[in-house]
């Protein structure tokens, strides 16, 4: 019988591990070593990723820094895409994908400010006529 | 005569056998038409008889007849008020019957509306509860938007969601927690590295990248969360059976094959 304050530092430290736990889970490299390390495969493994599912609930998924890691969490509840994790390729599009979705913004960024700046480009060689006939 | 008192018994006869029935008002009447009718054709043809006879008839057949006439007539007359009585009555039926008619369609029509009212209020019930379960939902799923923009602040300003506007390839910068921040947290310490060749590698990573500050001293640290908030994981028995991969002696492996991935993710420049 654990005492209620042991319990809670221990209950506090594997809120910890969790959190990280469940953030590395972003990481394809990381799952291509799980599966390859077999872990995926085994029946403990999977009921620990069920039970990881609470991250999704708003009190929990405010302490995520990085949120690709719940869809990969839910993903990873389907034995199919498990399975599939073993193979390097599959990791290596995973992750190029990944990261051309974290550039989406800033490409989407780049190309309104060009766009803007196109656009003062445009105005600009009216101004000086315009001084002209002021200035006559 | 004999032929009248014989077709009399077999009526009489006739009507007991049809007791249980009651014998129509206009039957009967018809029966005493017939009756007198044949009554007063037998005193025609007697009296016919005896004036072209000229033979005194006994009178008491002419009586008798007379009085059976007599009596057919009385009875006659009786039945003919009882058919005017019967007719009154059976007015007053059929009156009535209209006036029942008249409130059987009153009651379909209040039953009609009665049924429309009941739709339109199931309605407009059913409705008033699907919007209360909205609000419901709504309210449950409320969060105040300074703790929204808190988060937004926490998971974009760290480059965690949207790349930094100087990526390019070879930034060693992922929307994930790379090896070095793995290594750099509570799971990657869990063991002691006794394996100096990864203590000897790390270095020489955070100097590939080039950005040793950024990495390790985040703004929002990735894997520690506001302990003091109180906030614990949910319960669970030792269900799953098997700690989480990074612990013990797995983790010299993990960070093996990292230290390989890694090189591989910064030499990822075309």
């Amino acid at each position: 019988i654990i005492s209620g304050a042991i319990y809670q530092e221990q209950a506090r430290h594997r809120f910890q591990l969790e959190l990280e736990f469940v953030q590395c889970l972003a990481n394809p490299n990381y799952l291509n070593f799980l599966a390859q390390r077999g872990y995926l495969r085994e029946k403990p493994f999977v009921n620990y990723l069920k039970y990881l599912l609470y991250w999704k609930e708003p009190e929990y998924a405010k302490f995520l820094k990085y949120p690709h890691c719940l869809h990969m969490l839910e993903l990873l509840q389907y034995e199919h895409f498990r399975k599939e994790l073993v193979n390097a390729q599959c990791t290596k599009f995973i992750d190029e994908q990944q990261i051309l979705h974290w550039q989406h913004y800033s490409r989407k960024r780049t190309r309104l400010q060009q766009a803007l700046v196109e656009q003062q480009q445009q105005h600009q060689p009216q101004a000086p006529s315009h001084g002209n006939t002021t200035s006559k | 005569m004999r032929f009248i008192s014989h077709a009399c018994a077999l009526r009489k006869r006739g009507q007991t056998v049809m007791a249980a029935a009651e014998k129509p008002t206009k039957g009967k009447l018809l029966a005493a038409l017939d009756d007198i009718e044949v009554l007063s054709r037998e005193l025609i043809e007697m009296l016919a008889l005896s004036r072209t006879q000229k033979l005194p008839q006994p009178g008491e057949d002419t009586e008798q007849i007379l009085e059976l006439l007599v009596q057919r007539d009385k009875e006659f007359q009786e039945l003919m008020q009882t058919a005017v009585e019967q007719g009154k009555v059976h007015q007053e039926m059929q009156a009535l019957e209209k006036e029942v008619e008249k409130r059987d369609s009153d009651i379909q029509q209040l039953q009609k509306q009665l049924k429309e009212a009941e739709h339109i209020l199931a309605t407009a019930v059913y409705q008033a509860k699907e919007k209360l379960k909205y609000i419901e939902k709504a309210r449950k799923g409320s969060i105040s938007s300074e703790e929204l923009i808190k988060y937004a602040h926490r998971i974009s300003a760290s480059n965690a969601v949207c790349a930094p506007l100087n990526w390019v390839p070879g930034d060693p910068r992922r929307p994930y927690p790379t090896d070095l921040e793995m290594r750099s947290g509570i799971l990657g310490n869990m063991s002691n590295m006794s394996t100096n060749g990864v203590n000897g590698h790390l270095p020489g990573d955070a100097l590939a990248a080039g950005r040793l500050p950024d990495i390790l001293t985040p703004q929002y640290p990735w894997q520690s969360a506001d302990v003091s908030m109180g906030i614990l994981p949910p319960h669970h028995g030792s269900d799953f059976g098997l700690e989480p991969p990074g612990h013990n002696k797995e983790n010299e492996d993990d960070v093996e094959a990292m230290s390989t991935d890694s090189s591989s993710s910064s030499s990822d420049s075309d």
